[in-house]
């Protein structure tokens, strides 16, 4: 079963076959859980989102056909739900709430820690890009198409995100 | 970001993503040699990069994958069970319906026999040949 293309295994689980899914889960955990935990953290929330997305997938596998590749199809719901998360979360938090959460306990954190504070103050759809091009390492132009913008977007918010990350990390702890 | 960013480190940070032209390699270069403030910001920006690829995580932990497949069999089962309820609460409405008709029939006649009941009271087989449909089955 784990050498089987991913294609055969869709078609198995399309039969009913649950454990043809469960090696398709397996194979492609590490990407979705790249995805949703760089943008969300490593928290509850993420784990549940990682279930919905792979819940999704075996809910839509009749319409697989109509993508490129499992992982682009992954990648793009990993995406779209992390994305949805983080904009109802921009909702219910004020910046000034998380502001205050972060340097409150500023002197404990570590630098990774305080990227990952910096990080998610970043508009959820520039925190996309960061994700897929700087931690999933998608080129610029996979990057544009997953994200269905175009490459010069993408050049733009990545610029963008890495300025005012390197901005907060320098005044902060000397970088 | 514009108002603020240097036209070299703007270079710099085009440089990390995009192919850039000669001229502009040229511009980079002379700017690296000569620009200690712009090398450390390319150190930085390699440094934030290097943690950002870090942040890549493999898994979600074990047994991912079997409490996903825990959820879409528990999920199977709640639809099994609606579809269930859903018909068994038709099978009652009919079979309420069945009840009513035979005790309606057995009211409007003056007999508690099985015929009466379903509606044979006094028919013989004859009877029941005599009908056009049956013609052809006579004996």
């Amino acid at each position: 079963m784990e050498n089987s293309s991913d294609e055969s295994l869709i078609v198995k689980s399309l039969a009913g076959d649950l454990n043809a899914f469960k090696t398709l889960v397996v194979r492609h955990e590490g990407k979705v859980a790249g995805i949703v935990r760089s943008l969300l953290g490593i928290t509850p929330l993420a784990e549940d989102i990682g279930q919905e997305v792979f819940i999704r997938f075996y809910d839509e596998l009749h319409k697989y056909r109509e993508h490129s590749t499992v992982n682009t199809y992954l990648t793009k719901i990993a995406l779209k739900l992390s994305v949805q998360e983080l904009k109802k979360k921009a909702k219910t938090h004020s910046a000034y709430e998380i502001t205050e959460r972060v340097n409150g306990h500023e002197e404990q954190k570590g630098l990774n820690e305080q990227l990952q504070n910096e990080f998610s103050k970043l508009d959820p759809d520039v925190q996309s890009v960061v994700v897929l091009r700087l931690v999933e390492g998608f080129s610029v132009e996979e990057t544009a198409e997953l994200l269905e913008v175009n490459t010069s977007t993408v050049l733009t918010r990545l610029a963008k995100a890495q300025y005012n990350l390197r901005n907060a990390l320098t005044i902060k702890l000397k970088l | 970001m514009k108002s603020a960013v240097s036209s070299q480190e703007e270079l710099l940070l085009k440089s990390l993503d995009a192919p850039v032209n000669a001229d502009e390699r040229e511009r980079l270069a002379t700017g690296m040699q000569e620009n200690p403030a712009l090398r450390k910001q390319s150190d930085q920006y390699y440094k934030i990069r290097e943690m950002l690829k870090r942040k890549n995580a493999d898994s979600f932990g074990p047994f991912f994958a079997e409490r996903v497949l825990h959820v879409i069999k528990q999920r199977a089962g709640n639809i099994d069970y609606l579809v269930f309820f859903f018909f068994r609460k038709y099978q009652v409405v009919i079979l309420g319906v069945l009840v009513a008709l035979l005790l309606a029939n057995l009211f409007l006649s003056d007999n508690i026999t099985l015929k009466s009941i379903f509606g044979l009271e006094g028919e013989t087989p004859e009877d029941i040949f005599s009908i056009d449909a049956y013609k052809d089955l006579t004996p």
